[in-house]
């Protein structure tokens, strides 16, 4: 039953927390914790991506320490929930930084958060993990900030390449007015680089429960594909009902297995500009998904392998400076990662250096995402 | 009641006050910052409220147009912060006035729903405009206030700065419910057809109320911006719609003063329930429900509650 | 703009119209018999798609009697709330907007609740009669919502009779209109606005079940589900089932047609200025004071 199961996964993942030190292994570690801040959104709006970043991040706390933690030392995670709130985000970063004593903050999960909480802790000099993509222009100067996920010209790229590679060249674009309008911002100014025009772009409100009007009057002007921007599985049920026929291509906020459920017979053949398909991993990726699977009895996508990865990160600039002042793990972190979401370069000017390669692209079949070959060119 | 009473009353409540950020935690500190700014956009609700009657579920709407006015006067046409404040101010005012006169005609239920719906279309156009509010995306950059050449750059110096502005318009508004406006107030909300006799225009009086509430909503808003350093739409929904609505219902609506007791009650309530783990939201909730429950005057109300029960 | 076009959004207008619809209808059952206004309607709704959810799924009981465990654990809820809340409130003559907010902090709670127990996952119910497809007019509109709006014109179609001929019904009118003269002709005031509160809990999970097929049911769409019944409930005049309907049908379709005439994004800006024009012009609903009557 999934209740009884959700209750008791989280409560194992916190228990191993509490009783982290406890040498189940002979190398675990032992000694006085190294405390890093995690500050999520595990509760409200956003908690369908904050609950498995901090899957991610308890669980990478867990097996590290079961290895032997930092040196010896153990990491204690310190998870706040901002309940979706910037505004809590705020003093609950002030915690964690000023009383809590954290080495390093891992979140926040949204953009409102994190540019926020991005104010306090780059002048400080603070490693700040933070889920969402380069936000605003202000945060190019936040060197000290660094992002997990593709920034919105990224994410355009992927589509547009994936357009571009199946032959279309007329598109219709179906964004809802919040994530989806911020990326369309960008993307509608990209479509000539790859010779795409938009047939029709039509909106629809994040609370809405129907888009049948918007996705009959994209059909009706027969594009090659369509676009999918959003953070709702209406559009992708919408456009089935109205038999669109021709390739969904979406973004990869709506690749997760929670979606695909919402999406029923709509989900089927919808391809996602993605990083992790735990179905068929790559080499990179392999270990971290039989470790998931093993712990939570279900796949993992890919905000769970970024809560990961934040960890990681952070841990690895640990490892390296031998030490957790700020400034050292900042430079310490500005570089080239292997993670196992995907590649991250740190060094680059949008904290992230994702790039087009970066993707891997999925369909959608029976409920199961397939990997495609296709691959983005840099 | 007594007023030397009360004045020794607002004497320890001030001291408190002034002591607070050298014992607080840092992050308590910032806590109380956002007290002060819920409470100063709360408090035009609690006129609303406890004078006119008037349940709101829009202020988010004018704490928003505060905000943005104040963001992209200061980033993107990098103006002073004063021209941000007052701006936002005279713009919420205006269209206060504007969506007030006609609405303000409804009564009860009808009226806070009008309000909701002023809120949420608030909220879309918050969304839709985004040449003007950067959308999700939001605005950063945000320059710090500063009073007099003094750097208003810690939680410690903001809530010295936001509370005594918070204190100030309480006690602005203490004034106004006293005397004769306040008067013709009570009347209007208790007996309205003896206020209609009295000559009291109803309508052109909660008009301007109703203006007073988006104008503390806006300079809330405003302080708000130049705190977080950082604007977007996910501050302005009709959850901070109702936040704002708990203070005034949760401290009492009748009294002004009690605008600090919500104030504090919104923005510590779950700060110190998160503890609790994920269940928190929850714990606030039933919190929530049981403060509506139980107590009709709100925790004002309390004390003459207790005496009631056990007293004499 | 083609025919074909016209209709589709004409269509889905509709479908979401009877969606609001049966959202309001619960809201106007509630405020006919208690004069409250329950700003937590559409968390019956959510409440009873979920627990028909998980009755079908998991504990694999059929689609009929899921759907009643669903609509029973609606008006459970319904009954819980007015025991423990209302009744209380209801003794010390609480104001109106004590009620609203005792409303909109259960909403809030039940929300936080179901994020707690069942998680952030969107639940999803097969449609009644499949998940077909039927095709009219080059438009193309699921099998389920006829099924939606048949049985939305079925559950107004049986309160009106309900109100008009039965005695509960009539008493439990009776109690919000005059509570002291409905007390003094022998009728339990405080069991009737139970009744009442169970009756629009099942209405209301009644509304999340038949949804859930068509959108799927989350922990936090409950706040949007009730403001569109809002709207359409104070359309139709707030006391009235029909009336309910009525002012569904205005909003669904003014959006239907703002997304073919306007932009789309601002569809909800033309229903709810629709909203606020309409309670000022018409105070009674768009069905006016005869429509206040009926139901």
């Amino acid at each position: 039953m999934p209740i009884g199961l959700k209750t008791a996964l989280c409560a194992a993942a916190f228990a191993s927390l509490a009783l982290a030190p406890v040498p189940s292994f002979a190398q675990a570690a032992s000694g006085e914790p190294i405390k890093i801040g995690a500050l999520l959104s595990v509760t409200g709006g956003l908690a369908g991506v904050g609950q498995p970043e901090r899957d991610g991040v308890l669980f990478a706390a867990k097996i590290l320490n079961q290895r032997g933690g930092i040196k010896g030392r153990p990491v204690e995670i310190l998870l706040e929930d901002d309940g979706s709130n910037p505004d809590a985000a705020i003093s609950k970063a002030n915690k964690l930084i000023h009383e809590q004593k954290v080495a390093a903050i891992i979140g926040p999960s949204g953009i409102a958060q994190s540019v926020a909480i991005g104010a306090i802790t780059h002048p400080i000099k603070m490693p700040l993990v933070a889920f969402a993509g380069l936000g605003p222009e202000i945060e190019r100067q936040r060197t000290c900030v660094f992002h997990l996920t593709p920034a919105q010209a990224l994410n355009s790229h992927a589509l547009l390449a994936y357009a571009k590679s199946i032959g279309a060249k007329n598109v219709g674009v179906l964004h809802d007015s919040g994530y989806g309008q911020v990326i369309w911002n960008v993307m509608q100014k990209m479509g000539t680089e790859f010779g795409i025009t938009f047939s029709k772009v039509e909106k629809f409100d994040i609370v809405a429960t129907d888009a049948t009007a918007q996705a009959a009057l994209i059909r009706s002007t027969a594009p090659d594909a369509v676009f999918v921007l959003s953070t709702s599985a209406v559009p992708f049920r919408a456009l089935h009902q109205v038999r669109f026929g021709k390739p969904v291509i979406s973004v990869h906020g709506t690749a997760t297995y929670e979606y695909v459920k919402a999406m029923g017979d709509g989900a089927n053949g919808v391809v996602h500009a993605e990083f992790l398909i735990a179905e068929d991993p790559l080499p990179s990726q392999k270990e971290f998904v039989a470790l998931y699977e093993k712990e939570f009895g279900k796949k993992p996508k890919h905000f769970d392998a970024a809560g990961w990865d934040a960890l990681n990160v952070v841990v690895k600039a640990i490892n390296e400076t031998g030490g957790t002042d700020g400034a050292k793990l900042c430079d310490a972190i500005r570089k080239p990662y292997d993670g196992v979401m995907t590649k991250y370069d740190f060094s680059q000017p949008d904290m992230g250096g994702l790039t087009p390669a970066s993707f891997t692209y999925s369909v959608l079949e029976k409920g199961a995402f397939k990997r495609l070959p296709f691959k983005a060119a840099n | 009641m007594a007023f030397a009473r009360n004045k020794l009353l607002i004497a320890a409540v001030a001291v408190v006050a002034l002591l607070l950020p050298l014992l607080l935690q840092r992050h308590y500190v910032d806590v109380m910052v956002f007290a002060g700014l819920y409470g100063i956009a709360g408090l035009g609700v609690a006129l609303l409220l406890g004078q006119c009657g008037i349940v709101s579920l829009g202020q988010a709407f004018f704490y928003g147009i505060g905000a943005y006015s104040s963001a992209y006067l200061c980033v993107t046409l990098g103006l002073s912060p004063i021209f941000g404040i007052v701006v936002g101010a005279a713009l919420s005012a205006l269209i206060a006035f504007i969506i007030g006169w006609p609405i303000l005609r409804l009564t009860g239920f009808f009226l806070a729903l009008a309000t909701l719906a002023i809120g949420m279309i608030g909220g879309i156009l918050f969304y839709e405009w985004d040449w003007l509010t950067g959308g999700t995306l939001g605005i950063g950059g945000i320059p710090t206030l500063s009073l007099f050449g003094f750097e208003l750059n810690t939680p410690q110096r903001y809530y010295y700065f936001v509370w005594a502005i918070f204190l100030v318009a309480i006690w602005l508004s203490h004034n106004l419910v006293t005397g004769r406006a306040g008067l013709a107030m009570r009347a209007m909300r208790d007996a309205p057809p003896a206020a209609e006799a009295l000559a009291v225009d109803m309508h052109a009086l909660k008009t301007k109320i109703f203006v007073l509430c988006a104008v503390l909503g806006s300079l809330a808003g405003s302080l708000f911006a130049h705190y977080a350093t950082y604007v977007s739409v996910q501050s302005f929904t009709v959850e901070r719609s109702i936040i704002f609505l708990l203070i005034p219902v949760i401290a009492g609506a009748a009294s002004v003063w009690g605008t600090i007791i919500g104030a504090l009650f919104v923005a510590l309530a779950p700060e110190l329930l998160s503890g609790l783990g994920d269940a928190h939201q929850v714990l606030f909730g039933l919190a929530l429900v049981l403060v509506v429950t139980l107590l009709p005057e709100g925790i004002v109300g309390l004390p003459k509650l207790v005496m009631k029960r056990f007293g004499a | 703009m083609s025919w074909g076009l016209f209709w589709q959004a004409m269509l889905s207008g509709i479908t979401n119209s009877f969606v609001y619809a049966l959202i309001g209808i619960g809201l106007a059952v509630i405020f006919k018999g208690t004069k409250v206004i329950n700003a937590m309607q559409g968390e019956f709704a959510v409440v009873g798609g979920i627990v028909t959810v998980f009755a079908l799924q998991a504990y694999g009981v059929p689609y009929f009697p899921a759907a009643l465990i669903g609509i029973a654990a609606g008006a459970l809820l319904g009954l819980i709330v007015d025991i423990l809340f209302v009744r209380p409130m209801m003794r010390r003559k609480a104001g109106e907007e004590s009620f609203l907010l005792l409303t909109i902090g259960l909403a809030f709670t039940i929300s936080a609740g179901l994020l707690y127990f069942v998680g952030r996952d969107s639940y999803l119910l097969p449609g009644i009669g499949g998940s077909g497809v039927v095709e009219m007019f080059d438009a193309f509109i699921p099998v389920h919502s006829y099924w939606l709006v048949g049985i939305s014109v079925v559950v107004v179609i049986l309160l009106r009779l309900f109100y008009t001929y039965s005695l509960t019904g009539l008493a439990m009118a009776a109690t919000s209109i005059d509570p002291i003269g409905a007390a003094t002709n022998g009728i339990n005031v405080t069991l009737m606005r139970t009744y009442t509160f169970a009756l629009g809990g099942a209405v209301g999970a009644l509304a999340g079940i038949l949804v859930a097929p068509l959108v799927s049911v989350n922990y936090h769409m409950g706040i949007a589900l009730t403001l569109k019944g809002f709207a359409a409930a104070i359309l139709g005049g707030l006391a009235n089932p029909i009336g309910a309907v009525v002012g569904g049908l205005v909003i669904g379709i003014s959006e239907a047609l703002a997304v073919i005439g306007i932009s789309s994004g601002y569809k909800d800006i033309a229903a709810m200025t629709v909203m606020i024009i309409v309670m000022i012009v018409m105070p009674n609903g768009i069905l006016g004071r005869a429509g206040r009557r009926g139901g």
